[in-house]
């Protein structure tokens, strides 16, 4: 490209010193000619590689969706690949029967949004102390924020384990939710740093205009600086309400009776109790297939699938102005 | 004398101000972090002798001892997380990179397809994304790539040894994929923080887009290729699906073999701790930084 280029302001030069107007023109539409279709080519590239990418990327989605449609007749076809010739919805109403779906959509959405409203109160309130204030030992403290995102859940379990149990708090809920409350839980560390990034980026006039109008500090950051940090907000909201929504370990962990479990965790006993409902019966087919199976996976994501459309583009904003990296 | 006075007392507001501040992140630090943390490794380092009460007996290093000399199952399982680690993490992050390229060129639809590259975060992080990978659809996928990248006969020509490489390949590569959304992300904001004016710079010397990704992306995108790399060590190491998380739940929890369990959670996470410090160590050398904070 840059020989090229180089070759062509020579011929520019040379036309110019000739002084020939027809021949600068006509030279002149042919290099936007040979750009215009470099472009168009190039650009041709980038879609046909995104678009090759993007299947790869949704391709599990449509694979869910487009199985959970298929009756039992569907499945052993192997004609029918990606169109089931009928819409069969009552897989549907088997899964969502065998999972309860109800009772344990309502323990999974009220244990999120609380893990999720207390990692934006306690990070950000967390964060705003990390990053305005210089106390002693802020940095060391800080450093054990960072450690907390790197040690895997898996090495603290066993003592955790034993300390909620002389809490009594096995079979509650309170294991899940308080550490969230107070900067912990699950990567409650990540929020806080998100929080950081976004306050040490936040002009300092805002706040020293209310300290100068009398307001408390506390005050102060409740009221200006909490309602300006929407963008790390959104951003900390959707990813805590994704991993809180998807993870199981914690919950078959710590909650014994499976009465208190989340939907996640209810899809492999769901899978038992289908399997063991029919055993050597024709009906078992009808009962336990892929379709079944994948309705009830589709069933178990569709409400955080949705919370997440509705908020994506917000998000995507967000991830862009919270000052993650910089 | 009086000025400074009143400067002392705004300091020492200012400081209890911040500890008002972490107060409850102190809390949490002590309860579920610092306690947990010397009680893991007291644990590590005993043996318990009465479950009721958790009464437990010094016996030094055994437990480590046992999972380097005793247990079969410990230390080739440690070898192979360690490769696949050390093979998936470039993998990851050079896609991602090149996914976030393509995504921050002026496109149609750029939103929709940002949209699509984080969907396998949010189907699952965990076992839902397992589940139906054990249905086979990274399989299907491939299939579907095989009709498009490579005919049969090419496979055929090059013989079944050869294709199964492929094959591996592709499987490998379209299972990092759909970990790698987060990663999109960051480096997508990444690069929209690169001011353009640079990149107008270097196209008035005539630069082309090539030099331009050496030159200018590759070093103003440094400190995320750091952090992405952290991340991606981290996620995969803490990944229910990982072997040794996997072995780690059993010995301990469903075999109750507490203090072991300790130990090897201990010898794990010190290995992650090492890499990551080395990740920070060889980043010193090759990363750009514009200003000190």
């Amino acid at each position: 490209m840059k020989g090229k280029r180089g070759v062509f302001m020579r011929k520019l030069k040379e036309l110019k010193r000739e002084g020939s107007s027809y021949k600068l023109s006509y030279f002149f539409i042919k290099i936007k000619r040979i750009k215009y279709w470099s472009n168009f080519i190039y650009r041709l590239g980038i879609y046909i590689l995104l678009f090759g990418l993007g299947l790869v990327f949704i391709f599990p989605f449509l694979y869910m969706i487009v199985t959970s449609l298929k009756s039992p007749d569907d499945l052993i076809d192997i004609t029918v690949r990606w169109i089931p010739k009928t819409i069969y919805w009552s897989n549907y109403l088997v899964a969502s029967g065998a999972l309860k779906y109800f009772t344990y959509l309502k323990n999974s959405i009220f244990v999120t949004v609380l893990c999720v409203i207390g990692h934006n109160i306690s990070c950000s309130y967390i964060a705003y102390g990390y990053s305005r204030f210089k106390f002693k030992g802020r940095d060391f403290l800080f450093m054990f924020v960072l450690l907390s995102i790197i040690i895997p859940p898996e090495v603290l379990v066993t003592p955790l384990y034993i300390q909620y149990s002389k809490f009594r708090w096995i079979n509650t809920y309170l294991p899940l939710i308080v550490p969230s409350f107070l900067g912990f839980g699950l990567r409650g560390g990540l929020y806080i740093f998100i929080f950081r990034q976004f306050f040490l980026g936040l002009p300092k006039d805002l706040e020293n205009a209310a300290l100068i109008d009398g307001c408390g500090c506390i005050q102060t950051f409740w009221r200006i600086i909490f309602p300006v940090a929407k963008a790390p907000i959104l951003v900390s909201s959707v990813l805590s309400m994704i991993w809180h929504w998807n993870d199981s370990f914690e919950a078959t962990l710590y909650l014994t009776s499976s009465k208190k479990w989340f939907l996640p965790t209810m899809l492999p006993k769901m899978y038992d109790t289908l399997k063991s409902l029919q055993p050597d019966d024709m009906m078992a087919a009808i009962f336990y297939n892929e379709g079944v199976i994948m309705a009830g996976t589709f069933l178990t994501v569709l409400p955080l699938l949705l919370a997440y459309l509705f908020l994506q583009r917000q998000f995507m904003e967000g991830i862009e102005r919270s000052g993650l990296v910089e | 004398m009086n000025n400074r006075r009143i400067s002392l007392r705004g300091r020492t507001l200012r400081v209890s101000q911040g500890y008002l501040f972490v107060f409850p992140w102190i809390i949490g630090f002590l309860l579920f972090f610092v306690y947990p943390l010397v009680q893991s490794i007291h644990l590590s380092f005993s043996k318990i002798t009465s479950i009721k009460g958790f009464k437990m007996e010094w016996v030094g290093a055994a437990n480590y001892i046992k999972a380097f000399v005793w247990d079969i199952n410990f230390v080739p399982m440690f070898i192979s997380v360690v490769k696949s680690t050390l093979v998936n993490t470039p993998i990851i992050i050079v896609f991602s990179l090149f996914i976030a390229i393509l995504l921050n060129k002026k496109i149609k639809f750029r939103a929709f397809f940002r949209e699509i590259f984080f969907l396998p975060v949010v189907l699952g992080s965990g076992f839902i994304m397992q589940e139906l990978i054990d249905m086979g659809v990274q399989q299907q996928v491939i299939d579907l790539s095989k009709i498009i990248l490579l005919p049969q006969q090419v496979l055929q020509y090059l013989g079944s040894n050869f294709s199964a490489i492929i094959q591996n390949y592709l499987n490998l590569i379209t299972l990092l994929l759909w970990k790698s959304g987060v990663q999109i992300l960051l480096f997508l904001s990444g690069l929209q923080s690169i001011s353009k004016s640079l990149y107008e710079a270097a196209r008035c010397d005539s630069a082309t887009e090539w030099e331009m990704f050496w030159k200018i992306t590759l070093p103003m995108i440094s400190p995320i290729i750091l952090l992405n790399v952290v991340y991606t060590l981290v996620d995969s190491f803490t990944d229910i699906n990982n072997p040794i998380v996997t072995y780690l739940v059993n010995v301990s929890i469903k075999q109750f073999n507490l203090e072991y369990g300790a130990a090897m959670g201990w010898i794990y996470f010190i290995f992650i701790f090492i890499m990551i410090i080395l990740m920070f160590i060889l980043s010193k050398l090759f990363i750009h930084s514009s200003y000190e904070r």
